[in-house]
């Protein structure tokens, strides 16, 4: 294999890596702060590239010329719809059903995300169809011998290393993200510490959500192209690669993402002539990894108390 | 039969840093009440649950009428003929008090599916003896409580839940009973009603040794025939209650004395 | 202390069989109305006016006495219904449409019932029911018509590969808890989808064609004539899918109510309780995926033949979905619940052509206001009685 095929696929493989490791992060997050699956998440992602593409679309409209301008009130748009959808799902499904058996919360959620997905495509006009979405990053592209490194990827993928540090520095530095690992790790002690529980829950389902917006642009902008039903395998990717992970855990998730995205391109590359077989292959290899070992590979910690 | 009916030697179990058994080491004869006592982590319900299997054991060894059973699974525990109540009430909330304790004798129901399914005459009679079992059990405690036997535990007061509890514990008739803090939340004298109750137990079941973890000491006074006592996974004293709770040592660890 | 006495199932005083009756009666009724109504505007109708009737009977304490006396006489309830559908087919003898959707509902419900074995009994969730059902589907496709195997073998068969490719996801469902083993069967049913679509063999995107049924010569997909009256070959597969139903139903009805239901029942609430009572959880899980497997492949083995196409896209995660949501709409664990959403779920959309197109967002938002509201279902689910007990 030359080097310029060799780096496609890397480049696709990290790109996708860090669109399942956005989504992934979302999933953790819930899943850290609640003990939930909030499972309309991958359906926000959609969501948000729509809410992108319509605001592309009317500004283009009203005669905004400028990509750079179109780009960030794009991003906004996304990100601040999809974090009030958010604040919205968990205070009408998730936050309620608290009490209730786990897996209520899955249900409800998915249900809501078919919700989400067929209001799309029946009320956005000619939902059901792909829909371009505009080409907001500068073209052209670094050549390095065989290699041809394009400047969108490039920037989209610098966008995602800047989220994720800052992720990191969010949990680990800020009194924002110890509230919310205070949360995470026991929900009465962080009351009686003075948090205020549904805040830091709302305010992590809007950050997650937010970042679902991110990834549904990037995808948007990546394929050139956003479709209303994307977000459910988009969705399962993510959840998997939360798995992977261990849920719960967010440098998991990240890490998840990438070995999802690795799984698949490796299915694509070894089976050239079935790459649709590709997501087989990695949902394969993601029951194996769970039966080998059940709570991922960085490992969630479980305790049941007898 | 000779010999101790439980033998535990240097049973040890780490969670990770904390060391929750260590060392652990006592026997119980059969027909006889032991009780174990210690401060809030000691080790009382760890060691019931290494016991019964849902904990594995990192060093030591338990026998039981001279059989080994370290680190059987739980399942292998119960056929052997212990079974146990939990700390915190595990009850089937959504199920009839009928099923919890008719649960407790699962071993003993018939479960191929070609009778489950086709021999309905023989299944209700099954059921029907079933019924009167349970309702003799549960009369031993509160006999207004077998009239009770369809409804959802969910509707039942706790004190009766912790009833319920111990009647499944029983139902299978077996050798060694595990109870783990039986009367919390009850009053002295539903207490002291609860160990009479235990006590006529162990008279109509022979040779039932019982393993008793209380807080309650009046109730370990009145119930046990001997008690150990554990502090950090470890045994710090052994012997009757008015023994162990004359020892200096007992009241260190218990109330900090010098 | 003296032991007291055991409280008998006393037969006498079950409430009488005209409950029973009543209540079948009232069920034929509307389900008649329903599938005779032809414009959309009488169906909403009748639709509309069903469920205030509904509300009302609630509200007048005469849908308690009803379903009370129906599940204490379920043997009654059974043949009343039977009835009930027998008097539908005459009803409908010439209507392919309706008697095609009626052979659906009973075949989508006996699919369910499958899921609702291994949900609401063992706990063990599936979101691949429409991959299972889709696998007795391309076996009946493969094994009828093109190898001379007795089409009554290739339903054993289908739901015997249904089981035995389900087997595939045991180990991994065994090891894994809640959320983690809900993945499995999600990534399952996506990838099944996926593998039919590229699979050449198997008619690819296109699909494949499928025989119809045929019982010792006999075949289904032939018209009759009943003394001069054209009867619709229809009528004969929903009396097989009837015979496979009630089949599949009584047998889940006994083991819900037998020693086997009290095992899963355990198994599902808690299981570290279950295991300490000797009840072997890996066992009874695996027979209940296995079980519930197989039903849903008999169950799209006949569908297939009786629809004679099939296509991967009706094998979708999606569609897997609406199984579950039946399965939720009825109220997890309810099996008679079970019968009524799937009714629902199957026939509404089909009448209602205008929300044809609305359905999965009608359905979806239907789950979600019950999980929300009322969870236990739309109908309220009777505590799960053992042997003899009264409801």
């Amino acid at each position: 294999m030359d080097a310029g095929l060799l780096g496609q696929y890397v480049v696709n493989g990290a790109m996708l890596g860090m669109m399942y490791a956005l989504v992934a992060l979302g999933f953790t997050l819930f899943f850290g702060v609640l003990d939930v699956i909030q499972f309309a998440h991958g359906d926000v992602v959609t969501a948000g590239a729509f809410a992108g593409l319509a605001t592309a679309l009317a500004l283009s409209a009203a005669g905004v010329r400028s990509d750079a301008a179109l780009l960030v009130a794009v991003a906004l748009a996304a990100i601040l719809s999809m974090a009030a959808l958010g604040v919205a799902l968990a205070r009408a499904l998730v936050l309620p059903l608290r009490s209730a058996p786990p897996l209520n919360v899955l249900l409800v959620t998915l249900m809501a995300g078919t919700v989400l997905r067929e209001c799309i495509r029946l009320f956005f006009p000619n939902g059901s169809q792909p829909h371009r979405f505009p080409a907001l990053l500068p073209s052209g592209a670094f050549v390095l011998g065989g290699l041809t490194l394009r400047h969108d990827n490039l920037l989209m993928l610098g966008a995602g290393v800047l989220l994720v540090v800052g992720m990191h520095l969010l949990i680990r530095r800020t009194r924002l993200g110890l509230a919310i690992r205070a949360v995470a790790q026991d929900e009465e002690t962080a009351r009686t510490m003075g948090i205020d529980f549904e805040r830091i829950v709302l305010v992590t389902f809007a950050i997650g959500s937010g970042l679902a917006a991110v990834a549904g642009t990037m995808h948007g902008l990546y394929y050139n192209e956003v479709n209303f039903g994307s977000g459910l395998l988009l969705g399962v990717i993510g959840f998997s690669a939360a798995i992977i992970g261990g849920l719960g855990n967010i440098y998991g998730a990240i890490l998840g993402g990438f070995v999802f995205a690795a799984l698949q391109t490796l299915g694509a590359a070894a089976l050239p002539f079935a790459s649709a077989y590709k997501d087989v292959f990695a949902f394969a290899v993601v029951i194996v990894l769970m039966t080998i070992r059940p709570t991922g590979l960085i490992g969630e910690r479980v305790s049941e108390r007898v | 039969m000779t010999g101790p009916l439980l033998s535990v030697r240097g049973l040890t179990r780490r969670f990770g840093g904390v060391v929750a058994l260590d060392g652990l080491s006592f026997e119980l004869e059969p027909g006889r009440i032991l009780g174990l006592i210690g401060p809030n982590g000691s080790g009382k319900t760890t060691f019931f649950n290494v016991l019964t299997g849902v904990y594995r054991a990192h060093a030591g060894e338990l026998r039981f009428a001279g059989r080994p059973v370290t680190n059987l699974p739980p399942q292998a525990i119960y056929e052997l003929g212990i079974t146990r109540t939990f700390q915190r009430s595990r009850l089937c909330l959504t199920l009839t008090v009928f099923d919890n304790v008719a649960l407790g004798n699962h071993r003993r129901l018939e479960h191929g599916l070609a009778f489950n399914v086709l021999r309905r005459r023989a299944l209700g009679r099954e059921f029907e003896a079933m019924r009167a079992a349970v309702c003799e059990l549960l009369a031993i405690f509160d006999a207004p409580l077998a009239e009770r036997l369809e409804e959802p535990v969910a509707g039942i007061p706790m004190i009766d839940r912790r009833r319920i509890e111990i009647c499944r514990a029983l139902a299978s008739r077996p050798r060694l009973l595990l109870l783990d803090e039986p009367s919390a939340g009850m009053t002295p004298e539903e207490t002291r009603r609860l160990m009479d109750d235990i006590l006529e137990v162990r008279r109509r079941l022979g040779d039932l040794g019982i393993v008793l973890v209380e807080h309650e000491m009046s109730a370990i006074e009145r119930a046990t025939d001997r008690c150990v006592v554990l502090d950090y996974g470890r045994k710090l004293a052994e012997g009757t209650y008015a023994e162990v709770a004359a020892d200096p040592r007992v009241k260190q660890a218990y109330l900090g004395l010098a | 202390m003296t032991p007291a006495a055991a409280p008998a199932a006393n037969a006498s005083s079950r409430p009488p069989a005209a409950a029973a009756i009543a209540l079948a009666a009232a069920v034929a009724a509307l389900a008649f109305t329903f599938l005779h109504a032809e414009s959309q505007a009488a169906v909403g109708w009748i639709a509309a006016s069903s469920v205030a009737a509904v509300l009302a009977a609630a509200r007048l304490g005469a849908l308690r006495w009803a379903s009370r006396g129906a599940l204490a006489r379920e043997r009654t309830t059974s043949v009343a219904l039977a009835a009930g559908l027998a008097a539908l087919v005459l009803a409908f003898h010439d209507d392919h449409f309706t008697l095609l959707l009626l052979a659906r509902v009973l075949l989508v419900a006996t699919a369910c019932l499958g899921l609702h074995v291994q949900f609401g009994m063992a706990g063990v969730v599936n979101f691949a029911g429409a991959a299972f059902f889709g696998i007795g589907s391309y076996t009946a496709a493969v094994l009828a018509g093109r190898t001379s195997v007795p089409h009554v073998a290739v339903l054993a068969a289908a739901g015997a590969l249904a089981a035995l490719v389900g087997s595939v996801l045991l180990l991994p469902l065994l090891r894994t808890r809640g959320h983690y083993a809900a993945l499995i069967t999600i990534a399952f049913g996506i990838g099944f989808r996926t593998f039919l679509e590229v699979n050449d063999a198997l008619g690819g995107p296109q699909g494949l064609n499928v025989a119809g049924f045929s019982l010792l010569g006999f075949s289904f997909n032939e018209n009759w004539t009943v003394r001069g009256v054209e009867v619709s070959f229809y009528v004969a597969y929903v009396a097989l899918a009837f015979l496979l139903l009630g089949g599949a139903f009584a047998v889940v009805r006994r083991l819900e109510t037998s020693w086997i239901g009290l095992a899963l029942d355990a198994v599902r609430l808690d299981e570290t309780a279950a295991a300490s009572f000797g009840v072997r959880v890996p066992r009874w899980k695996i027979g209940a995926f296995t079980l519930g497997n197989f039903v849903t492949g008999v169950a799209g083995a006949l569908s297939a033949m009786m629809t004679g196409y099939i296509a991967p896209n009706a094998f979708t995660f999606q569609e897997s979905l609406v199984f579950v949501s039946i399965v939720l709409l009825g109220g997890i664990g309810n099996a008679w619940g079970l019968l009524l959403a799937t009714f629902l779920v199957v026939v509404v959309p089909e009448k209602l052509q205008a929300i044809q197109e609305y359905r999965f967002l009608l359905f979806a938002s239907l789950v979600v206001l019950v999980l929300v509201f009322r969870p236990s279902g739309l109908v309220p689910r009777a505590l799960r009685r053992r042997f003899g007990e009264a409801p």
